[in-house]
This record gives structure tokens, sequence and C-alpha cells, in this order.
């Protein structure tokens, strides 16, 4: 409690044009939170894109993986706030105050849901049921030697994408209210 | 034959979807574009005719439900398509003519043609479900073409009537249709295998449920409301509203025949155990029926009764009528009511009566709207007062009019005679049969006809007479408008003059569908000597001319008498004002706007249906039981998860209930990795931290803390959360019953993998996954995940959406 304290009084006193006006975070969190989170966000979002391509032999999955994902996000909208999120991340104009990354959250969950649909559709092509998923097995790769393909991932990767957007759409807009 | 049918049926609705774009290339004369689709509509089923078409014709619908789409074609089909189109062919001309600088006339064609094929569709449908369905498509057109001025307040109350009161009956006939097809086993009509080729049986199903009347009840609700019987026959009155031709054609000649139709396609089916009246003609029949009825058939007096109370009390209200259109609106339902009581009546007559009067009325009804239409249209007005002496200014359409009303009072030689007459011979022998209070349906039957005399008669002095001075110049009508009236005025001629080339063209027909048993050829003629039904028309002829001087006074009377609960439409009034008046005082009490009154709702109608469900399932209260690997470590996890949610009760902020409401997230997922299930784990610990997020963000909109409920409000809340709680803890002991090996049978069952046993391996086999949750999740039930992926995409959607309004809301 007294360190978060300390924190903000550190912010306060901190000169504003050196950070200029679009760092607007500063007076909200602390040093120790906003070094933690820059290390730990790349972190987290390897270990979902691990948990998403692992997922059909090991414990993951898209859900998870999209979870996991969104968490990241989470933890940067907390510590820097959209606008460092929109401008320096993104590299969006957030001159007009609105929040411009939900129109790609919702692009991202409609393109998840395609994804989704496609991948259930494919099989309908060669005489399958729809959602009919199959295995292929790759020999003789480099690096890799030995690597399992499902098709049921392309299926994961909409479900990831769909939840990702779905969660930090809902999230973008919760959090701009 | 099928590919006929299926034109028939399908063309006017394509023709429907085109006209708005031939509206902009032909404007006003898109008439006869329509009149041209009608036009081959009527020579495809000319040809179905002439090839001598007879039996099913169905198309795989959804073949996996085992559902077709099935026509049917007869005799009975077949008039009623030839109506529709050839009707319509006349109507869609006289339009031209008739709305001549009206408003909305692409939409009056495109409708008017969507309804040709629907009543197309139901003259021809061979399947319960598709009869429904056009049926409901004709009431829904019928809707729109009422409603045809639609800021027309009295136009709108009447479209909404006829929706109200059809589309209802329509329902309660649905109903009856699932206990058809369930007594049946079968949706099929008609043909091999249909419920009339095993009426007697499906009939004795019925009986053995006892849901025989109840289910000739609902057909029959559903042909009264439709054919405007007697008490719900207020609608078609107002229906009125309609552009005449809408009315010739919708509410006189095709529309209200569906009814009727309906009663005469069922008619073999209910009194299939009744046929011994069907074998003979005459005194033979009636011997042989003597001999074997014991009662009269429920289908009997239902029908009979209704069709005779119809007749003659919608005659009456057509002497009380005021208005020409009113007069033959009432008419339309009395003679409606006639065929009713024709097929209503367990002999030979009484679907000659029917087959025969369908015909007829069809011919000279549509002349006479058709003539009501052009005096509404020349003269300016409708009133009945201030008609007179027409035949002066309107000699053609006067000569149609005296044809068509002498034919509609049952004036020998007019064909109308014919099928009166035929009614009068079996109403007579049901009274000789069945005897006692039976006697009181030829009485009926003669009363009511006096009626039909007097109002016929009156229709007709509107061309007679001196013209009156009130009325100002009357113009000739344009061809358009004259030609369809004068062709169905040699219809009417012409079955007058050879009632018997129509009989064997096509009555005769129909008279097979709905006869019961072996159908005989029949014919009709004019009386030479006298009989007991000869004298009833002479009766009926002789007291309505003595009665003719006295009609004014009569029709004052009449007038005086409709006050207050008399009159049917009081009851209509009242009964949608109250359910009106009803509906919004429970509002809101049902829609407060405040989440916990929904919620409350919610909660509480879903544990009752779920306490409800296991109360009448009988299941029991599993034994519960240690499970195994039940450790220190998950008693303790547990247990601090208990003092979570303990603490959250009486948590002092918001903030801090949250929090502790985490404290019991978080010691779940523990229980998860303790009960080796990673995934779970691993989805519960992000989930309950991302939801601790979003708490925290929308927390701060919330006022600081909730304030002290009420004792009542928290004694409900208190209620509700018990049987909430308790009816998921019950349901997850019921769930958990089962052990998980059924649950990987009945995957592997779900796959289509050999039965048998199976571990985990099967999963990799089959899904080339180790992870089982995974291979689950996106293999074999993938289909749910994909229904779940779409809901967090749509729950994404309903945030943006409420969220994005809320501040367009507030800019404004």
């Amino acid at each position: 409690m007294s360190g978060a304290d300390a924190g903000a009084g550190t912010a306060e006193d901190a000169p504003d044009a050196e950070s200029g006006p679009s760092l607007g975070y500063e007076r909200h969190t602390t040093v120790i939170a906003r070094t933690v989170v820059r290390v730990t966000v790349p972190i987290i979002l390897l270990t979902a894109v691990a948990l998403l391509l692992q997922g059909h032999n090991q414990p993951g999955g898209g859900f998870i993986g999209a979870v996991l994902t969104a968490t990241a996000f989470v933890l940067v909208y907390v510590v820097f706030g959209q606008a460092y999120l929109q401008s320096d991340l993104l590299g969006l104009d957030t001159a007009d105050d609105t929040h411009r990354a939900v129109e790609y959250y919702r692009w991202l969950f409609t393109a998840g849901l395609v994804v989704a649909l496609a991948s259930g559709l494919v099989p309908l092509a060669f005489g399958f049921p729809f959602l009919t998923q199959a295995v292929a097995m790759l020999e003789g790769l480099p690096l890799y030697g030995h690597m399992e393909v499902a098709s049921a991932f392309a299926f994961d990767l909409g479900v990831y994408f769909t939840v990702v957007g779905g969660l930090l759409t809902v999230l973008g807009e919760v959090g701009t209210e | 034959m099928l590919e006929t049918v299926l034109a028939v049926v399908f063309l006017p609705f394509v023709g429907a979807a085109l006209t708005p774009l031939v509206y902009r290339a032909l404007g006003e004369r898109t008439a006869y574009y329509a009149a041209a689709v009608a036009a081959v509509c009527l020579a495809l089923v000319a040809r179905l005719y002439a090839t001598g078409a007879h039996g099913v014709a169905r198309v795989e619908w959804v073949p996996s439900l085992g559902v077709s789409l099935a026509f049917y074609v007869d005799g009975l089909a077949l008039l009623i398509a030839f109506l529709a189109s050839g009707v319509g062919v006349l109507i869609l001309t006289y339009s031209g003519g008739y709305m001549h600088g009206e408003p909305g006339q692409a939409k009056y064609y495109a409708t008017l043609l969507a309804f040709m094929g629907s009543m197309l569709g139901v003259a021809l449908a061979g399947d319960l479900f598709a009869l429904f369905t056009f049926w409901e498509l004709t009431s829904l057109s019928s809707f729109v073409l009422i409603g045809h001025y639609t800021t027309d307040e009295s136009s709108q109350y009447a479209a909404r009537k006829s929706m109200l009161i059809t589309v209802s009956g329509g329902l309660f006939m649905l109903v009856g249709f699932l206990a058809l097809s369930w007594a049946g086993g079968t949706t099929l009509i008609a043909g091999d295998g249909s419920l009339l080729a095993n009426a007697d049986a499906t009939v004795e199903t019925l009986r053995t449920a006892g849901l025989f009347l109840p289910t000739l009840l609902l057909v029959g609700l559903g042909a009264a409301t439709k054919s405007a019987q007697v008490p719900f026959h207020v609608w078609l009155p107002n229906a009125m509203e309609a552009p005449t031709p809408v009315s010739a054609f919708l509410h006189s000649a095709t529309m209200v025949k569906a009814g009727v139709y309906l009663v005469g396609r069922f008619r073999p089916f209910f009194l299939a155990p009744f046929d011994s009246g069907d074998h003979g003609e005459g005194e033979a029949a009636a011997e042989a029926a003597a001999a074997a009825a014991s009662a009269l058939p429920a289908w009997t007096w239902v029908l009979v009764t209704l069709g005779l109370l119809t007749m003659t009390v919608t005659a009456i209200l057509a002497v009380g009528a005021t208005d020409i259109k009113e007069l033959l609106a009432y008419s339309t339902a009395s003679h409606l009511g006639l065929i009713v009581a024709g097929f209503g009546a367990a002999n030979t007559y009484g679907a000659e009566t029917g087959a025969f009067h369908i015909l007829n009325h069809a011919s000279f009804k549509a002349t006479l709207f058709l003539v009501a239409g052009i005096i509404s249209h020349e003269a300016g007005t409708r009133d009945i007062s201030s008609l007179g002496g027409l035949r002066h200014d309107l000699p053609v359409t006067a000569v149609l009019a005296g044809l068509a009303s002498l034919s509609m009072a049952g004036i020998p030689p007019f064909n109308g005679f014919y099928s009166k007459e035929l009614l009068f011979e079996s109403m007579w022998y049901l009274g000789e049969e069945f005897g006692g209070l039976t006697w009181l349906f030829p009485a009926v039957a003669v009363f009511g006809s006096v009626f039909t005399f007097l109002y016929s008669i009156k229709f007709l002095s509107l061309f007679l007479g001196d013209r009156r001075p009130s009325l100002g110049e009357v113009h000739r009508p344009p061809v358009a408008m004259l030609a369809p009236p004068a062709v169905l005025g040699v219809a009417v001629a012409v079955i007058s003059a050879v009632p018997n080339v129509a009989i064997d063209a096509i009555v005769g027909d129909v008279y097979a569908s709905a006869a019961v048993g072996e159908a005989h050829s029949f014919s009709v003629h004019l009386p030479t000597e006298l009989s007991p039904y000869v004298l009833m028309s002479a009766i009926t002829i002789g007291v309505g001319a003595l009665l003719w001087p006295q009609y004014d006074r009569i029709h004052d009377g009449i007038r005086s008498l409709l006050r207050g609960p008399v009159r049917a439409n009081w009851w209509y009034d009242n009964g949608v004002e109250g359910l009106t008046a009803g509906s919004k005082s429970v509002v809101p009490r049902v829609q407060t706007g405040l989440l916990r009154t929904y919620a409350a709702w919610a909660l509480a109608g879903t544990a009752a249906l779920a306490l409800g469900a296991y109360l009448a399932a009988g299941v029991g209260l599993p034994a519960v039981e240690l499970a195994e690997g039940t450790t220190v470590a998950v008693v303790l996890v547990l247990g601090v998860a208990l003092v979570g949610a303990a603490a959250v009760t009486v948590a002092p902020s918001h903030v801090a209930g949250v929090l502790t409401l985490s404290i019991l997230g978080f010691m779940v997922a523990i229980f998860y990795i303790l009960a080796d299930a990673p995934d779970l784990a691993l989805t519960q610990l992000v989930v309950e931290t991302l939801v601790l997020v979003i708490f925290l963000l929308v927390l701060d909109r919330l006022p600081a803390y909730y304030g002290s409920p009420e004792r009542l409000v928290a004694a409900r809340d208190a209620v509700l959360s018990v049987a909430v709680g308790g009816t998921v803890f019950l349901t997850v002991l019921l769930a958990t019953a089962g052990s998980p090996d059924s649950i990987a049978t009945r995957l592997v069952e779900l796959a289509g993998l050999p039965p048998g046993e199976h571990h985990a391996p099967v999963f990799f086999d089959y899904g080339g996954g180790a992870n089982i949750v995974n291979v689950i999740l996106v293999d074999l039930r993938a289909m749910d995940t994909m229904g779940e992926i779409s809901v967090v995409a749509m729950a994404a959607l309903s945030v943006l959406t409420l969220i994005r309004m809320r501040s367009r809301g507030e800019a404004r």
C-alpha cells in the first residue's frame, strides 16, 4: 500500500514535458508495476500461443490461449492505459478520444468465426460431414523431423480469434466507459 | 403431373416477387401482367384436368425428418384451383379498371398473386403441414389486402380483426392436425397410406383415446373461422374495407372457400364409420341408412347445426344491411353456411349440395361483387337506400345482376335453385332418417332461405323502379370492368341452362372427393312431381314473395334488435379491448425495467422448471459417498472456498465482495489441479482473473453500497437463493451420478466408432490428439464449440451495441 502511495507521489512529481500527453499512465501506476508488466506481457503472450499450439496433445487449446492473451491486454490496459496501447503499440490515431482499437477487435472475432466456419466447410468439399477433422503426419522435416498436423488446429485458431476478439471488445468498450 | 402441380403453385409466387420490377416498367398495366400470370396458372390447371391427373405428387423436402411436400389432385382440389386461377384472371383484369389512380398498386398486385399461389397451394396440398402453411399464407395475404389503405383507421381495424380470427382458428386447426397425424401415423391427407385411406383405423384410434370429438371440433374451428361461420362471421363484413376486387376474389369466391374445402376434404374421414348412407340412391339409401343408423354422427350434428345457424343468422343480418357490400358479405357467410350444412349431412345429397353449391356460389357471388364494384365506382355510393333504378344507366350490368341475384335467391331455373333443392332434399332425409329433433333441420333450412330470397330480391331492386333523385351522374363502366362480370354471368347462365353438363364436367368429381365410400354419378333436373323438398322450395319462394312488401319494416326491425350483446361484434370488441387492457396492466408488473426483477423471474422459473422436471421424472436422490482420492488437501481447499462464499454475503462493499468471491474461484481452480484436471484449472485461473478485472471496471460505476433492503424483499431474495442453490446442488448430484465410463461410451457412440471397450487411446486414434478435453472440444463435439464461439461473438456484439447506443442517446 505504501509502495503504491510512494509511486503515485513520484509520478506527480515527475515533469510532464518528458513523457508527453499520451503517457498519462505515469500518474496512476508505479514503476514496479510498469516494469513487471513490460517483462511479463511478452511471456504471457508467448505462453498463450504455446497453449494454443500444443492444445491438441497437451493441456491447452484455443479457448485458454485466447483468455490468456486477453489477460495480457488487460494488464497493458490497466497499467499503461488505453491511450498507450493504441498510439504506441498499435499506432492508431487517438486524437478524437474514441477507442479505435475496438474496431480491430471486431474484425478479429468476425475473422475468427469465418475461419472456424471455413474449417468446418472444407470437409464438405470432400464429401465428409460438416466439421469433420483429420490428422496428417509429416515426416522428415528440418529441425522438427516429425510433426503432426491436425486440421482441428484451423478450427482451434478460429476459436482463438473469436474469443480474443470478443473478450477484448467487451473489455475495451466497458473500459472506455 | 408433379412438374405441373409445382408450376401451378409456385408460379404465382415468382410472379409476385417480380411484380415490383414489372410495375416500374409497366405502371398501371401491371394488372394485365398479373392477369397473364393467372391465365398461365389457369391453363396449367386445365391441363391437369384434361390429362385426368389424379392422386399424389410429392417431392422430398426434409428427407431426414421424413417431411415431404405432397400434393393431391382430385375433383375437389381441381375445382378450387379452377376458381382461384379462373376468377383470378377475371379479378386481375377488372382491377386494371377499378384500381385506376389508386395508391400502392405494386403491393396490391404482388399480394393478390401471392394470395392466388397460397390458395392454389391450399387446394392442391396433400400433406397436413403443407395445407396448414398455405392456409396461413392466405390469411396473411388477406390481412395485407384488407389493410390496403394503410392510413385508414377502419381498414386497419378490419385487417387486424380478420387476422386475429382466421389465424387463431388456423392454430386450433393445427392442433387438430397434430392429433390426426399422431393417430394416423402419417401427415398425408389422401392417397395410398394416407389418413383418408386408413380412415376407419385412425378414427378408431382417436375414439379410444377420447380424441375424436375434440379433433373434429378443432378442425371444424379452423374451417368455421376461415369460412366466417357464426359466431366468427364478424370479420367478413369488415373485410369489405378492402378494394372491391379483393372482396370479390378473397372474400366470396376463394379464400372463404378454404373452410368449406377443408370440410369437404375431411368429410369422408370423419364420416367413415357411417358410410352406410352413401351406397345407394333415394329410398334404397334411406332404408339402408335407417337400418344402420343408430345415432346421429357427431360430424353431422356439429356441422349441420353450425351451417344452418350461420345460414339463417347471416341471412337475417344481410336483410338488415344498409350497404351493398355489407349485404353481399353477410350473404356470402350465409351461403358458406349452406355448403357447410350440406357437407355436414351424412347422406348422398349432402355431399352433392356442397359440391354443386361451391361452383354455383362462386359464379353468382363473384358476379354480384363485381357488379357492386361497378355501382360504387360509377354511382359513387354503396348505400342501399340511396340507390335505385340503375337499369337506366347501367343496362348491361342490370342484366348480369338480375341473372346472378335470381340464382342467389334460388329461383328456378337458375343454378342456385338446383343446389338449394339438394340441400332441402338432404335435410329432409336427415329428418326422416333420424327423426325427433332432426326435423328441425329442414324447418330451419326453409326459414333461413326465406331471408336469402328477401335480400337477393333487394339487391335486384337496386336496378328496378325509378331512378333516385339523390343519384348523381352515373358513368358507363370501362370494358375492363364490364367484361369479367359478363364472363361470370355467362357462366351462371350456362350452368343454369345445362346443369348436368357442369356436373359431368367437374361437380361429379368434387362430389366423389367428398363422398364416403363409393361415389355414383348424379344429375339434377327441374322438378316434375310434387315431393316434400319441392314443397319446401315453394314455401320459401311463396313466403318470401308475401313478405317482400314488408321488407323495410323487417329491415328496421332487425336493425333495432342489433344492440349490445346480441351482436357477435360486441363480444369481439369487448374481448379484444379486455385483453388489451389486461396485457397493459400486466406489463408494468413483468417489465419493470429493473434487472433484479428479470433475474428473479428467470432464476425462479428455471429452478421451478428443473425441480418440476425432476419431480415429474421421479428421479431419486443418488447415494452420496466420499469420492476416491479425497485427500486432506482437497478438503482444505474446498473448506477455504466455503469460507470465501460465506464471506461474500457479509462483505461490506462491492470491492470486498468481488475479492472474496474470487477466493472461491481460485480455490476451485486449485481443486481442479488437485483433481488432475489441468485444462480446467488453467481455464478457471485465467477466466477468474479476467472476470475480476471486468468486475472492478464495472464496479466503478455502481453506487457505493446496496443500502438496507426491505424485509419482504430480503426474505424473497433469501428464498430464491436457497431454491436456486438447491436446484444447482441437486442437478450436480444427479448429473454426476453417471460414471465417466458412460460418457466415454456415449462419445464413442456419437462418433460412430465400433462399440466396446475404449479408453483414452480411442480419442488419440480418432481425433489424433492426446488431450481428451481438446479432442472433444474441437472434434467430437465441434458443433457445440461452434455454437459457443458464436455466443461469445454475439455477447461482444451486444455489449458493443448497448454501450454505443447509450452513449449516442446521451449525446442527443
